[in-house]
């Protein structure tokens, strides 16, 4: 033990080949798929193949490749010190890999936030039946899904209304989910309902509802402000009959709070990630402004006008560092099995912040360069695919909330 | 590897620090008004070895326990008293003056005869005011056969009136501007050296800022620091290490500020509940645990990434671009939790019942202490975007915002 914030060499290496396939290779395909709204298979296959042959640790390729085979991320403390920690490689390797395209971590094949609640409450039995449908995609690729918002109901989780009743051996929900990641292509998705919402939490339930099930359909498919590449779609459940093998943990797992547990439990590990992509994200705007000052201006003299630029620029950066530190420490954390719910939360909530505004003080520096020149428009697709890391996984109110009941522990609401 | 916890070694130092900074808070208003600490607890920090020497190697007479541990010290005593770490017995501040400037003979020498409870040591950098017609100090040293004449005056020289010995910085080189600036040690008792009257100060009450008067001082050639092979360069990384030793008590004042504020939102009640559960103070607070998270865990990154550049195991240019974050995050993060602090209190933040308003005042303070944040903003510019570092943009000159040292 010693306080120390070198990367082991293995982590190095991870991060290095990242970096240089996110900017070399991904980066000049980004602005493509964003007009195109997605990514081909084919670079998809080739992607998660070079990433397996690349043999980074369980969780080293971002949100998607967390625990792709199902298998628990956890390691003996002799492979942690070796490897570093598998979860603060994580969010080292997704910060870079977001340098290249931010869409491209939501579009990889695999389990998605799907993997977290099967592999978390999911009997052995449904771990083995679900995560096996990732083992061999060579036919084509597959998705899961985690389909919890609804059109009334988004950070207050407790509230939703989609409801689940038990029909002889079938469950049948009813409902909308909407904003879900990969939601249409997904082979399943983990959808969250209610037996009665009078109940609150302990009424929840949560489903994995395969495609093909009767009743499931997908509504429309979202334009969205940013992360274009990535689908986001709305999911409809009319008397959708989902078999009780479905029914993630069984009965017996619902007799007390669990359910809505598993629902958030997702988020303690998600939130690093999704601050790391972030302030990948915000980095790439701020090294695309540095470079763009660093041929316009002589900024070594203290003439005033450059200054004021000097020092927006170190803001910008000093602002990614706090929020890395913030993320580093939360993935730490968790490699350590020490509760982070409050190191998580201020994890994602500095770095959608921090990124947000590093994307918004690039275009200001480049000026109209920022918004319109052609060989810039990565900083307008930037300063689009950001806002929402603010939003989603908990927008920074929700994060908020989160941090000030860890302070306040007899804080139980507003 | 990624590390967060401090070794076995440095946790022990911080819970004994911890016990003093304790004793520190009891007294804080009366260490303010005494404008000093009392003698008895200044001998108890110099008997756990704060006074400047932590971080300098061994081989200049320092503690050779690195800047991990000072800035970790430094954090837990302010703690207590964010005004503390400055009026300490021993070198202070002029232990790293010596150990990026002088021979290893030079430091080893000075530090060994300011190590007591009862001595001290000073460093006199800024001027009154920038120079008319060119770049550099107004303060001149010029040869006297071997020796050297020091004349002018130095501002902001904390702790002035109780040092035994000062690094004075002069220019030996009009012409050549920032570049052709030199330091020397010297001697309380030296002829022609008079210490101005006590400023009266906004914060940090208990350690005094003042004035130094130089009128035709001579001091031998022994006296020179030569500053290594660049000088400008070494009084930076004195500057940048200082700044973080001063970033460490930012981080301490903070803490200090959150904790009250904390306790304060709990207790007092308004409409019926805790006003800490209404969502604009419960995200005020939550946004000053967040700052102080970010600060605490930067400025420690920096320092370790200053011990390790001094083995090689890391580069000074990342050294340097961590603490210009680093010092910037947390004088403004201090700065903001003593004013939400005192503007969580409400009315009874502005009373001195309170330490809160202390806080805010001693914020303010140690944010032109070292580095300001604007000054550490345009070194981290300049680092990065990689271009040269001017002496007259990264150190805090006087043409720029003068410093107390």
């Amino acid at each position: 033990m010693t306080i120390e914030f070198t990367l082991t060499k293995r982590q190095e290496e991870l991060r290095s080949a990242i970096g240089s396939l996110a900017r070399n290779v991904i980066r000049p395909q980004s602005l493509g798929w964003d007009r195109a709204h997605g990514i081909p298979e084919e670079f998809l296959l080739r992607f998660t193949q070079m990433a397996a042959s690349m043999g980074g640790t369980a969780g080293a390729w971002g949100v998607q490749g967390l625990g792709a085979t199902g298998e628990e991320a956890s390691e003996s403390a002799e492979k942690k010190k070796k490897s570093g920690g598998a979860m603060v490689s994580t969010v080292v390797a997704a910060e870079e890999l977001a340098t290249g395209d931010p869409a491209l971590l939501l579009c990889l094949p695999g389990p998605g936030l799907g993997g977290p609640p099967v592999r978390g409450s999911g009997t052995p039995e449904q771990r083995e039946r679900f995560f096996s449908v990732f083992k061999d995609m060579s036919a084509g690729l597959k998705w899961g899904a985690y389909a919890l918002t609804e059109p009334g109901a988004g950070s207050d989780v407790a509230g939703i209304r989609t409801s689940c009743r038990k029909e002889g051996r079938e469950w049948v929900l009813n409902g909308r989910k909407c904003y879900i990641t990969n939601g249409a292509r997904a082979s399943w998705n983990v959808v969250f309902a209610t037996i009665d919402p009078s109940l609150g939490r302990a009424g929840h339930r949560a489903f994995v509802v395969e495609k093909g099930t009767p009743g499931f359909s997908v509504g429309k498919i979202e334009d969205k402000m940013g992360l274009r590449a990535s689908e986001t779609a709305e999911l409809v459940l009319e008397d959708c009959r989902v078999p009780e093998e479905n029914l993630l943990g069984g009965e017996e797992k619902y007799q007390t709070k669990e359910g809505f547990l598993t629902a958030m439990k997702t988020f303690d590990n998600t939130r690093p990630l999704v601050a790391a992509m972030a302030i990948g994200i915000g980095r790439a705007a701020y090294e695309h402004a540095v470079d763009f000052v660093k041929e316009r201006y002589v900024l070594s003299r203290p003439i005033p006008r450059y200054a004021a630029i000097a020092e927006r620029l170190a803001r910008v950066g000093r602002d990614l560092a706090a929020a890395r530190i913030l993320t580093l420490r939360a993935a730490w954390l968790a490699d350590r099995e020490i509760a982070n719910a409050k190191e998580a939360s201020m994890a994602k909530a500095a770095g959608g912040q921090a990124a947000i505004k590093a994307c918004m003080e690039a275009i200001e520096i480049c000026g109209a360069h920022g918004a319109v020149a052609e060989d810039q428009q990565l900083l307008e697709k930037w300063f689009r695919d950001i806002k929402v890391y603010d939003i989603f996984e908990g927008t920074g109110q929700i994060q908020r909330i989160v941090i000030s009941k860890r302070l306040m522990p007899d804080l139980r609401s507003f | 590897m990624i590390d967060f916890e401090p070794t076995e070694e440095q946790a022990l130092m911080v819970t004994a620090v911890s016990q003093l900074a304790s004793k520190l808070r009891e007294r804080i208003r009366q260490t303010e008004r005494d404008h000093g600490l009392p003698a008895e607890l200044r001998l108890a920090a110099f008997e756990m070895g704060l006074g400047g020497g932590v971080a300098v190697p061994e081989s200049h007479g320092g503690a050779g326990l690195g800047l991990v541990t000072a800035v970790l010290l430094d954090e837990t005593l302010a703690v207590g008293d964010p005004a503390a770490p400055f009026a300490l017995g021993g070198p202070g501040a002029l232990a790293g003056a010596l150990h990026e400037l002088g021979t290893p003979a030079q430091a080893s020498e000075w530090l060994g005869k300011l190590s007591s409870a009862d001595r001290c040591g000073a460093v006199a950098w800024s001027e009154p005011r920038a120079h008319a017609t060119r770049a550099g100090f107004c303060t001149t040293a010029t040869r006297s056969g071997d020796d050297w004449v020091l004349s002018g005056v130095k501002a902001f020289v904390l702790n002035a009136d109780r040092a035994d010995a000062f690094v004075v910085f002069a220019q030996v080189d009009e012409a050549a501007g920032w570049a052709g600036i030199g330091a020397f040690i010297v001697e309380r008792a030296a002829t022609g050296l008079t210490v101005g009257e006590r400023k009266v100060t906004l914060g940090l009450d208990a350690v005094g800022a003042f004035d130094l008067k130089l009128d035709g001082v001579k001091v031998g050639p022994a006296a020179r620091l030569a500053g290594g092979e660049d000088f400008c360069r070494s009084a930076l990384r004195f500057f940048v290490k200082e700044a973080l030793k001063v970033s460490a008590r930012a981080v301490g004042l903070s803490q200090a500020a959150f904790d009250a504020s904390l306790e304060y939102v709990t207790n007092r009640r308004a409409f019926g509940k805790p006003i800490g559960h209404f969502q604009a103070v419960a995200f005020t607070l939550a946004d000053r645990a967040m700052d102080l998270e970010a600060a605490r865990h930067m400025v420690r990154r920096s320092a370790s990434l200053w011990d390790a550049a001094a083995t090689g195991a890391a580069s000074e240019r990342d050294a340097l671009l961590a603490s210009a974050q680093a010092v910037s995050m947390s004088l403004e993060g201090a700065m903001r939790a003593g004013d939400d602090a005192v503007q969580l209190h409400g009315g009874a933040g502005f009373m001195r019942d309170y330490p809160v308003e202390k806080y805010m005042r001693d914020a303010k303070q140690l944010g032109l202490c070292s580095m300001t944040k604007e000054q550490a903003d345009q070194l981290g510019a300049a680092v990065a975007l990689g271009v040269a570092l001017d002496p007259a943009v990264v150190l805090p000159t006087p043409d720029l915002q003068a410093v107390f040292t």
